[in-house]
């Protein structure tokens, strides 16, 4: 496992990875809304509320159809070729785990000295 | 104008919907900076137009929450 971020190796189809892992999550946060908005929907009670849920759904369907549609497209999504989706699947993670475990940032990332004053200054929190 | 005050629920389901479009939003928008395909890119934005499009519709029903009250026009977060 190669935990050296500088090594050029790791820059190898890195903008091809990286998008990937962009589309996966705007996906997921597709589908997400169009479930959690359906859950919303058999909560709701008032019409003009259920119209809004409504026509929000009908949007987030046509957004998630038009990621899934664009990442098949790609090769980065197969809903067809399983045993290519399991290998992106098992790949990914390896790839996000020895990712996980490098070095990337400074130890201090508060980056507090580069404000002119404490965010809560204005409340008389400046131990806040 | 009818607008009745939502029952409660209601507005913790306006209050989820408008957090989680929120976050998607500023994910939209943060995204757009780190993406190299242009087609993905350009998908973003329109999630960006549509989604701010979606939280001010629900912004403006949320106004009829129960425990509604007047927001500051300052940007700053009430944060405390």
């Amino acid at each position: 496992m190669n935990t050296d971020y500088q090594d050029p190796i790791n820059s190898l189809n890195m903008p091809e990875m990286a998008d990937m892992t962009f589309a996966m999550d705007f996906l997921l946060r597709a589908k997400e809304g169009v479930r959690n908005l359906s859950i919303s929907l058999t909560e709701t009670a008032s019409p003009d509320v259920k119209a809004l849920l409504r026509n929000h759904l009908k949007q987030g369907i046509a957004l998630h159809q038009e990621i899934t549609d664009l990442m098949i497209r790609k090769k980065w999504f197969h809903p067809y070729e399983l045993n290519e989706q399991y290998q992106l699947d098992q790949l990914s993670a390896k790839n996000m785990v020895m990712i996980g475990q490098m070095n990337l940032f400074p130890d201090d990332t508060s980056r507090k000295g580069m404000f002119d004053r404490t965010p809560d200054e204005h409340i008389g929190g400046h131990n806040a | 104008m009818n607008t009745p005050t939502l029952a409660p629920h209601e507005s913790m389901e306006l209050h989820e919907a408008l957090n989680f479009k929120t976050l998607c939003l500023a994910k939209s928008k943060l995204m757009q900076g780190l993406v190299f395909d242009q087609e993905l890119k350009a998908l973003m934005q329109k999630d960006v137009l549509q989604s701010t499009q979606q939280i001010a519709e629900l912004q403006a029903i949320y106004a009829r929450a129960p425990f509604q009250a007047p927001v500051p026009n300052s940007p700053t977060p009430i944060t405390h």
